[in-house]
């Protein structure tokens, strides 16, 4: 009885060294994956995209020649002609356009942004890099309306109506631009005038 | 053939627009010899912090338009939620039908071809006045909007006042 007893000791002293040197191993294989994790993040995330045969350069360079195209329908097209840039456009200058994409077809969600639209996520840097646009005096060239608006000012706003000559309707809805601009501006600076009478509006009276 | 059709019906919602213009609202080809690019001007709303401000864009039709719908983007600096930072415009309407897979959208809501620029044109509107902030396309300005609206107010009356040159 007591050698019984003598052999279930010496048998678990070693399997329970086994099971903490198992244990060891298992805990080892756990913590140092994980430190591993952002490859492995990336790992599932390429094949994931493994069963695409296209890359996002490819989905914007098609995507910025053709602005008015879906990138989904330009996904699935270059997803069936295994990345062709090449194919697809000469499929869409051929008039013959893409086919829509079945609903089935689910490409990364990252692939669906372009890779400029993905800047949001830096707008501070993108608003200290990029010179901010010109305003809209500039832009529509307004400089000389807006020195010497007074006197036009009652007479501006054409009109609405359809003019017969292309010249015609063209002159009429820039004109329309620069009087929705100029009343914009002149508003602007009235209540600039009423909000602080000490300071003088700005080149007018 | 295709592109025929989108001119033509581009034609008459230029003239429609031109005939019975909408108040705060004008747009039209930038050159007739192409009507595929059109430029809009969009007053902003009153009683919002874009108030007095106008706003440029530019429409892109595409050659089967009038079943996809344009992209439109401003042209000038705009801080909206449903705004990229690049202009790009971000609203339901110009989303092509069925092109929801999260069905954040109803079909109704998204583009069809009874929808036209006139009515894109009021929905960015009151995009302005009503920002969405559940599909932000510029992150931070919907952040702003949320959690210091008068930080935003003020940063887009000074977008506003530079963008008339004062």
């Amino acid at each position: 009885m007591s050698s019984a007893l003598d052999e279930e000791a010496s048998i678990s002293i070693p399997s329970l060294a086994f099971v903490a040197v198992l244990g060891y191993f298992i805990y080892r294989y756990f913590f140092s994956s994980s430190p591993g994790s952002g490859t492995d993040g990336s790992q599932t995330f390429s094949s994931r995209s493994a069963g695409l045969r296209f890359t996002p350069a490819q989905v914007d360079q098609i995507a910025q020649m053709f602005p008015q195209l879906n990138r989904r329908d330009i996904m699935w097209d270059l997803h069936r002609n295994r990345g062709s840039v090449q194919a697809t456009t000469e499929r869409v200058l051929m008039g013959r356009g893409l086919d829509p994409a079945p609903p089935s077809f689910q490409p990364p969600i990252s692939f669906m942004t372009t890779t400029t639209s993905s800047l949001p996520s830096s707008p501070l840097t993108l608003a200290a890099s990029k010179p901010s646009p010109p305003d809209l005096i500039t832009r529509y060239n307004l400089q000389s309306k807006v020195n010497s608006k007074g006197k036009e000012r009652e007479e501006e706003t054409p009109p609405p109506g359809w003019a017969s000559s292309k010249e015609a309707r063209q002159r009429m809805l820039q004109r329309r631009r620069e009087e929705m601009i100029l009343a914009a501006r002149r508003k602007l600076e009235e209540k600039d005038a009423a909000g602080t009478p000490a300071t003088a509006p700005p080149s007018t009276s | 053939m295709g592109s025929n059709v989108a001119s033509k019906r581009l034609f008459q919602e230029y003239k429609s627009l031109l005939t019975n213009p909408v108040d705060g609202i004008s747009a039209g080809p930038l050159n007739e010899d192409d009507l595929f690019i059109w430029e809009a001007l969009i007053q902003g709303p009153e009683g919002t912090p874009y108030e007095g401000g106008i706003f440029p864009a530019e429409l892109r039709f595409p050659r089967d338009y009038p079943l996809n719908p344009p992209k439109m983007k401003f042209l000038g600096e705009i801080w909206h939620p449903n705004v990229y930072t690049n202009g790009e415009v971000c609203i339901s309407i110009l989303h092509p039908p069925g092109d929801d897979p999260n069905h954040y959208e109803s079909a109704s809501e998204r583009w069809s071809p009874i929808q036209s620029v006139e009515k894109i044109l009021i929905s960015v509107m009151s995009m302005l006045a009503e920002p969405n902030d559940e599909s932000p396309a510029n992150v931070e300005a919907a952040k702003m909007w949320r959690e210091r609206r008068s930080d935003f107010e003020k940063k887009v009356r000074e977008g506003v006042r530079r963008s008339l040159g004062l």
